[in-house]
């Protein structure tokens, strides 16, 4: 690893890492508030919809009115997961594939760091980022919380952080590896984007019909499941597994393909 | 010892050629030019050299290494500037040398006396900065540690003539310093001002490798003198050396001179009263056609060849 790469790739994304931090911990602050506020009368309002709109949204996994219920449907089930992806999707497409179509790879490779190096050293940036993005979540989740009534264990604390992290780097695994793969960063953002999108429309898919569910095994959605967790329950040993094996997978793999190909 | 040395060197991008069974070798302190019109491979020579790109077949070594695309080792030892310069748009000049400074264990020897030299002001972003100092900041980037061999490719594009004539006196420097410069160029005259041996690369193929000497010996002028009295096409006919001869008016002459056969001709011309006279240099393609003059397996010059 390079510290020279690693704090120049951070001071590069400095400015967009800021705001989706920034943005993380005020959505959760405000995320807790409206819980205080709401919770009492969200059971009640979510009586008067559909029970097939409920469905759709993952109402069999959760209710809908305890406190998880409400962080996922309002939250970590949907939003969390746009800003997330977005996020991590940026920083992979810029980490390799973007700087080659800049240009500035080109600088970089005329210096005396091996491509190994260079993967390597991104990779560890990407995780930092990954670790930012799911402590800027969940922590003021833990700091305000107190103030608004809102109680997380250690356990489920520590239990939906891990998890959340993984997610976020089995996914944005996915955006480095495309991005080790192409010479601009248009078509890794999309693919990583358009299949980040067709797990979540799956999920909900299979949530109201049987026909949909055999996706669910490679569906990376289906195992994130935070309102679960949140109520006291533990994570599926699947979900670990799945968000695990794709990270260790995707993030070798950008390194062993941009070792190995053209870059110009 | 050579610094360059490449066999057989062919990479070709899907069908496309980029360069194509070129062997050639540099040796040590020398100032190579290599020398194609635009898109006859010179860049992606370069690009191999560096390890940016693998080759189809063949192989290249520099400074003793076979190059391989995961290798780093001799690049502490080479200074690249790229022909088209590419920077991080958002960062200062400072924030650029620094950067680089770090992989390379500390700020080079040179980074504030080229700063100087250049006139360039480091504190200013990369975006508020015009093509010619994009430019300067390439080459402090490229020249700043005093590389043992230097691969410049186009290294004056954008600049203005004084600040081209600083590059050719720092590389005159380095030279006499005992570094090797490898200089690609389709600008015969830079390659005139700084290089003592040429190699001419065209559609991917190293068509020619020439000494300084041979090439000028090659060289063409295009003339045109204006009398002051009426002068016909046989005033300069007899003298050798001198072709296309053709008369644009009665008192204008036009003609071509190969070589080493100016100075009759200037001597010639000085014996009547001249108005006027433009001499200007062949482009690069009059030196092909030159080259393959009478060569059967010659080119069709126009084939791939832009303007010069």
């Amino acid at each position: 690893m390079s510290w020279t790469l690693l704090r120049g790739t951070l001071h590069q994304r400095r400015t967009s890492m800021f705001w989706f931090c920034f943005s993380l911990a005020l959505y959760s602050w405000m995320m807790v508030w409206f819980w205080e506020k709401m919770g009492a009368d969200y059971g009640q309002m979510l009586e008067n919809y559909p029970q097939e709109f409920l469905t759709l949204f993952g109402g069999n996994e959760v209710s809908f009115a305890s406190m998880g219920g409400f962080f996922q449907i309002e939250y970590l089930g949907l939003m969390w997961m746009i800003i997330i992806g977005a996020a991590v999707v940026l920083f992979a497409c810029k980490a390799f594939s973007g700087e080659i179509g800049a240009g500035t790879m080109e600088l970089l490779l005329a210096q005396p760091i091996s491509r190994a190096r260079v993967a390597l050293t991104r990779v560890v940036a990407f995780i930092g980022y990954a670790v930012l993005l799911n402590a800027f979540t969940f922590v003021p989740i833990q700091i305000f919380g107190p103030t608004y009534d809102v109680k997380l264990s250690a356990e489920v604390f520590w239990t939906v952080f891990l998890l959340g992290l993984l997610f976020t780097m089995g996914i944005g695994g996915l955006a480095m590896l495309l991005s080790s793969m192409f010479r601009d960063s248009g078509k890794p953002a999309a693919i990583a984007s358009g299949m980040l999108l067709l797990f979540w429309i799956a999920d909900m898919v299979a949530n109201v019909s049987e026909a949909a569910e055999f996706f669910d095994p490679v569906n990376l959605v289906t195992y994130w499941q935070p309102g679960k967790i949140i109520n006291g329950g533990s994570a599926d040993a699947a979900s670990w597994w799945v968000y695990g094996l794709l990270t260790v997978v995707t993030l070798a793999g950008c390194v062993v393909v941009f070792s190995r190909r053209d870059v110009a | 010892m050579d610094v360059i040395q490449t066999q057989g060197l062919t990479k070709y991008y899907g069908k496309t050629r980029g360069v194509e069974d070129l062997t050639m070798s540099v040796p040590e302190g020398a100032v190579y030019g290599f020398l194609g019109p635009n898109g006859s491979g010179k860049t992606t020579t370069i690009r191999c050299l560096l390890g940016m790109l693998k080759p189809t077949s063949g192989e290249a070594r520099v400074l003793g290494h076979k190059i391989a695309l995961d290798g780093a080792a001799e690049r502490t030892r080479i200074g690249y500037v790229a022909g088209e310069v590419r920077l991080y748009e958002h960062e200062t000049g400072h924030w650029h040398i620094d950067y680089v400074a770090g992989f390379r264990g500390g700020r080079g020897a040179l980074a504030d006396d080229l700063i100087e030299r250049f006139e360039f002001d480091p504190s200013k972003k990369v975006k508020e900065l015009s093509k010619g100092n994009k430019q300067k900041l390439a080459l402090i980037l490229g020249m700043a540690h005093d590389p043992e061999l230097l691969i410049l490719d186009e290294p004056t594009s954008g600049l203005d003539p004084l600040n081209q004539e600083s590059v050719y006196d720092v590389i005159d420097e380095r030279v006499a310093a005992g570094r090797t410069v490898f200089l690609s160029s389709h600008v015969l005259s830079e390659v005139e001002r700084v290089c003592d041996r040429v190699g001419i690369i065209r559609t991917g193929r190293l068509a020619a490798e020439e000494d300084m000497r041979g090439l000028l010996g090659k060289r063409l002028r295009h003339l045109e003198i204006a009398f002051a009295e009426p002068t016909g096409p046989a005033f300069l006919a007899d003298l050798p050396g001198v072709d296309s001869l053709t008369s644009v008016s009665d008192r204008v002459l036009k003609a071509r001179v190969k070589g080493d056969a100016i100075d009759p001709v200037l001597k010639r011309i000085a014996a009547r009263q001249v108005d006027d006279i433009r001499i200007q240099q062949a482009s690069l393609e009059d030196v092909f056609l030159e080259f393959y003059r009478g060569d059967d397996s010659a080119p069709d010059t126009a084939e791939g060849g832009e303007a010069l």
